[in-house]
């Protein structure tokens, strides 16, 4: 018996080494959100960004650009307040005057600089040069100067992690501006959409898309993309928007993180459903 | 046998920079190159199907938790297309494998399982069709990570050649 187990291990040996690897991974995938986990990845990650951020400093000699940081930084606030603006002049007065508290507190910006990227079709991320010691906290948005750019997930001392919108684990609570029409935006591995939203809406191509007033993973009117199709189901009775960012993602090099989590326990269960 | 392993780890650190810093300068449309692969792959043709298997494993933890990534995604997907690339393996066929344009061959095909197999334990979105994953997820990035070993063909030694 114990000769035929060990004709079996010998001759399946790299058979039998594929599945208890195969295994072991799908069980770490599995467990990725667990303490231990983090921890793993939090310290791999913040030693090993030093020799990212060495060779990303050595690459951007070229396209030196730090005079123009503080532009940016103001480009970017005024991008916020542009946004505010053009939603107040879509509404009434008696409205304006409702919601004036909320949208005339301004976001206090952090700058920071990607430092490496993960390029993949599904698992967009991007590891920036700040951290916990610039009191950035997991949960803050991040945005250009053009919009909407992702959110922190995960935190270093020196380093954090940005899940873009071209990550499919991503979903956020927008509106359309024009009418007030809200949503779900999801990455689908190809195209950011929104879906199902009911034909009887008004939904214009060209119609600018921005963070809701429901979420509270992000403060609301942070200007995200443009509808630039629809498409009916079957039925004919909902849409599905495609959305295109205003920020271009994949080219972003300057990045600002907005420093507020206006709820702890609620943003702590939007990104629990997150995970 | 550590030194064996200690190799692909010490070309893996500045191949790990270098795919995280520079791959996506020259990335089309999130279609990037994957050097690690690369490497594992010149590994594994080199030593064979069970040292290929690990080196993806130990390669594939390694490469997760310092992008910032899911952590086993890249662990599952090394691990079975070393695997594969295993099947290509040897004694006899090393140089050929490695230094003519059969290597391309090999890699072109590993590779867009690796990436395949990446985007579809990777993607929680479920709407997106098989065959636009097996384009776009799998056969693009494989044929980019092809065109990457192409400095291991012309570079190699070719003896008895």
């Amino acid at each position: 018996m114990r000769n035929f187990f060990r004709r079996i291990v010998s001759d399946f040996k790299e058979y039998l080494l594929l599945i208890v690897l195969s295994v072991i991974s799908l069980t770490v995938l599995s467990l990725n959100e667990k303490p231990a986990a983090k921890h793993l990845k939090t310290f791999a990650l913040g030693n090993f960004a030093v020799l990212n951020e060495i060779t990303s400093s050595i690459t951007s000699i070229l396209k030196r650009d730090e005079g123009r940081d503080e532009l940016r930084n103001e480009n970017a606030q005024l991008m916020l307040e542009l946004n505010r603006l053009r939603k107040y002049k879509s509404e009434n007065e008696e409205l304006r005057s409702m919601i004036a508290f909320k949208d005339t507190s301004k976001y206090p910006l952090i700058p920071a600089k990607i430092i490496s990227k993960l390029v993949t079709k599904s698992q967009g991320n991007f590891i920036i040069n700040k951290g916990s010691d610039n009191e950035i906290k997991k949960g803050m948005p991040v945005v250009n100067d053009k919009g909407l750019v992702g959110l922190i997930m995960d935190v270093t001392e020196n380093y954090s992690v940005v899940q873009n919108l071209y990550n499919s684990n991503l979903s956020i609570a927008v509106t359309l501006q024009r009418t007030n029409v809200d949503g779900i935006l999801n990455y689908d591995g190809y195209n950011l959409i929104i879906k199902d939203i009911p034909t009887t809406y008004d939904v214009q191509i060209g119609d600018v898309i921005e963070t809701s007033d429901f979420s509270s993973l992000f403060p609301p009117s942070i200007p995200v993309g443009t509808v630039s199709k629809k498409e009916s189901n079957i039925l004919g009775l909902l849409h599905n928007l495609t959305v295109l960012p205003f920020a271009d993602i994949s080219a972003a090099n300057n990045l600002f993180v907005i420093k507020v989590i206006p709820s702890k326990q609620i943003n702590q269960l939007e990104m629990n459903l997150i995970k | 046998m550590i030194i064996q392993y200690l190799k692909p780890i010490l070309f893996f650190i500045p191949l790990a920079v270098i795919q995280l810093v520079i791959v996506p300068l020259i990335s089309i449309n999130n279609i990037a190159p994957n050097l690690v692969f690369v490497l594992i792959t010149y590994f594994a043709l080199k030593h064979g199907q069970t040292y290929g298997t690990l080196l993806g494993f130990i390669l594939g933890f390694l490469f997760d938790i310092i992008s910032g990534g899911l952590i086993g995604a890249f662990m599952f997907s090394f691990t079975l297309s070393a695997f594969v690339v295993g099947y290509f393996y040897g004694e006899n066929k090393i140089d050929i494998n490695l230094s003519t344009y059969f290597f391309l061959f090999i890699l072109f095909i590993c590779g867009s399982i690796n990436s395949f197999l990446y985007a579809a334990v990777s993607n929680s979105n479920l709407s997106v069709s098989l065959f636009f994953m097996i384009i776009e997820e799998g056969i693009l990035p494989g044929l980019y990570t092809a065109l990457f070993g192409l400095p291991i063909v012309i570079f190699q030694p070719k003896e008895g050649m």
